[in-house]
């Protein structure tokens, strides 16, 4: 295919030979020195025979296609069949390749950072579970994608085990007293995913409308699914901290 | 600490250094663009690099993520995210002397120009 692109005069609109012209998404329209580190990095270590430049490619297709939709999917499977939840709780990895995820690509047996044994950790009317990996980021990457950047971040990671109800407090939710939360601290040799419990108000919805309501958040535990809520907020950076208590025995809040 | 993770905390490599992180950082350039990706488009490749590193055992992604907390509270306290994470992977191949300081410098010079040729 041929790309005979004027890029002076070019207006970034593309018609999709359905009639209609669609404005194509805003790019940044500069080289940053960031873009130009990574080529290098990686055209050297190919270069110095650390890996091989198949070997990058196939790692490539492998991260670019993951994402949460998979996660959303088991989880509105798992609503609307009782048959296909008890396998997503007894044999996690194995009801994932029911729905098209293998977690031995790319290479066979996974990658070096997904280990490939998963928990799914059922929340009841009165259990909540959230996860987290305070030893670094392990992460449920085949159905869940990549992790959001506050997941990685000392502040999530160091203060969730310890107060989990007030950073969970500043994701907006906020549980009553009487349901139970319990953390989960994934590690190196097993992944963790909550099965958020079905909201009311969706009687009827079909595993597609079902899925829309189940975000990321939702099934790392800091956001609950409802109906119209069908993206997941988004959060600012905070650098680690830590509660400081002050006259009155409240805490300081940014 | 070891001989080795001293001289990764002890300041970053100077070709790092130049790098024009408060105007290149993605947070800060793709607003500008009106750009709405939470991550720069060159993470993936990033990440595809790090598995690679990881599964050759060059760099094992464990010891990777705790350098890179380290130095993000450190001498890269001012990068996040995904920057962080290439800075802190190029900061330990320099350092351990995977890649040398000509070699990137001249890379980057490379890249540089074969992006934005005409």
């Amino acid at each position: 295919m041929s790309h005979d692109h004027d890029h002076d005069d070019h207006d970034h609109d593309h018609d999709h030979g359905d009639g209609h012209v669609h404005p194509a998404a805003p790019m940044v329209e500069e080289i940053t020195d960031f873009e130009v580190l990574e080529i290098a990095v990686c055209e050297l270590a190919i270069e110095k025979g650390l890996f091989t430049a198949e070997d990058h490619r196939r790692f490539t297709e492998w991260a670019e296609q993951i994402g949460p939709a998979a996660g959303s999917r088991l989880v509105a499977k798992a609503w609307t069949d009782p048959a296909y939840k008890a396998r997503v709780l007894s044999d996690p990895v194995g009801a994932c390749k029911e729905i098209g995820i293998d977690w031995a690509e790319p290479t066979g047996s996974g990658t070096p950072s997904d280990y490939m044994n998963l928990r799914v950790l059922e929340d009841t009317p009165t259990l909540h579970h959230v996860i987290v990996c305070t030893l670094c980021s392990c992460y449920p990457r085949p159905l869940l994608g990549h992790s959001p950047y506050w997941y990685r971040s000392p502040n999530y990671r160091r203060r969730l085990i310890r107060w989990p109800r007030q950073v969970l407090a500043e994701f907006g939710l906020v549980l009553p007293p009487e349901v139970e939360v319990r953390v989960e601290d994934s590690n190196q040799k097993c992944r963790f995913m909550v099965l958020p419990v079905r909201p009311e108000g969706t009687d009827g919805w079909t595993e597609e409308q079902l899925a829309e309501i189940v975000t990321r958040d939702t099934m790392i535990g800091v956001a609950l699914p409802r109906p119209g809520r069908t993206a997941d907020d988004v959060r600012p950076v905070h650098k680690a901290r830590r509660p400081v208590p002050h006259e009155g025995g409240a805490e300081a809040h940014p | 600490m070891t001989a080795s993770a001293a001289s990764l905390d002890d300041a970053p490599a100077p070709v790092l250094q130049e790098l024009r992180a408060d105007e290149h950082a993605w947070a800060n350039i793709a607003p500008r663009y009106g750009v709405t990706n939470p991550e720069p488009p060159w993470k993936v490749s990033l990440t595809a690099t790090l598995e690679c590193l990881s599964a050759g055992e060059t760099l094992p992604s464990l010891e990777r993520r705790h350098i890179e907390d380290r130095l993000g509270e450190t001498i890269f306290r001012d990068l996040s995210g995904a920057e962080l994470q290439l800075v802190t992977l190029a900061q330990i191949l320099l350092k351990r002397g995977v890649l040398s300081e000509q070699d990137l410098a001249e890379r980057l010079r490379a890249v540089r120009a074969r992006l934005e040729a005409e």
